[in-house]
């Protein structure tokens, strides 16, 4: 059928992402924030998917992937960082 | 195959639906849970709940519009793909961070009623 009825799910979306900024900048303690940027990184997954379909573009799809690697990445570093207090590099 | 398109788009459009519900309600769960380690549970909804499924539901309403042509099986393939790392990345990504708070004690336990980690820790069961 058709796509148009997409936009009308987007704004639930922003709300979320809104507020996990919110709990990031708020965010008492190191893990909150990394928490909150794990949340903000699935939201923009999920919505550059929608945007992709949307708009009917494969090529706003292909960083949806590399967007959810980078997620995983920021929380083995982050862990790591916070037990061992070094990177590994 | 024209006979299954609208049904794929409609379950298409429960799921992003369902998507929109849960990202609104992990999000005010982030900001309403205690501490960090119940604020865990609303994370595994943004990213289960809130993502993967409106995800699948793209991929699915992708699948099912005939005027893109060849390109909807190159959105479905790789909507399928996130969707499946996603699945997959989330649950280990949240579970390594909650293990490293915990040890690290970057995370304080406020509202703490009882603390089973810390008695094995103490009985020596589980070395850090």
């Amino acid at each position: 059928m058709t796509v148009e009825y997409l936009v009308y799910f987007i704004p639930f979306y922003i709300v979320g992402l809104v507020l996990y900024i919110v709990r990031a900048l708020k965010g008492p303690t190191l893990p909150d924030m990394v928490l909150a940027i794990d949340c903000m990184g699935y939201v923009l997954a999920a919505l550059l998917v929608i945007f992709s379909l949307y708009l009917g573009s494969p090529l706003i799809i292909a960083c949806a992937i590399v967007l959810t690697l980078w997620i995983y990445a920021l929380d083995v570093y982050m862990s790591k960082y916070l037990e061992k207090k070094e990177l590994g590099e | 195959m024209n006979l299954l398109n609208p049904v794929l788009t409609i379950i298409g459009y429960v799921l992003v639906g369902i998507g929109a519900f849960c990202q609104v309600v992990a999000g005010i769960g982030m900001n309403r849970f205690p501490n960090f380690f119940v604020r865990l549970h609303a994370a595994t909804i943004c990213a289960i709940g809130g993502s993967f499924v409106p995800i699948i539901g793209c991929s699915l309403i992708a699948l099912s519009i005939e005027e893109f042509g060849v390109i909807r099986f190159f959105l479905a393939g790789a909507g399928f793909v996130t969707a499946v790392f996603l699945l997959i990345l989330a649950p280990v990504g949240s579970h390594l961070l909650a293990k490293a708070a915990y040890f690290s004690k970057a995370a304080v336990l406020y509202p703490k009623a009882v603390d089973l980690l810390e008695e094995d820790v103490e009985r020596g069961e589980i070395r850090e």
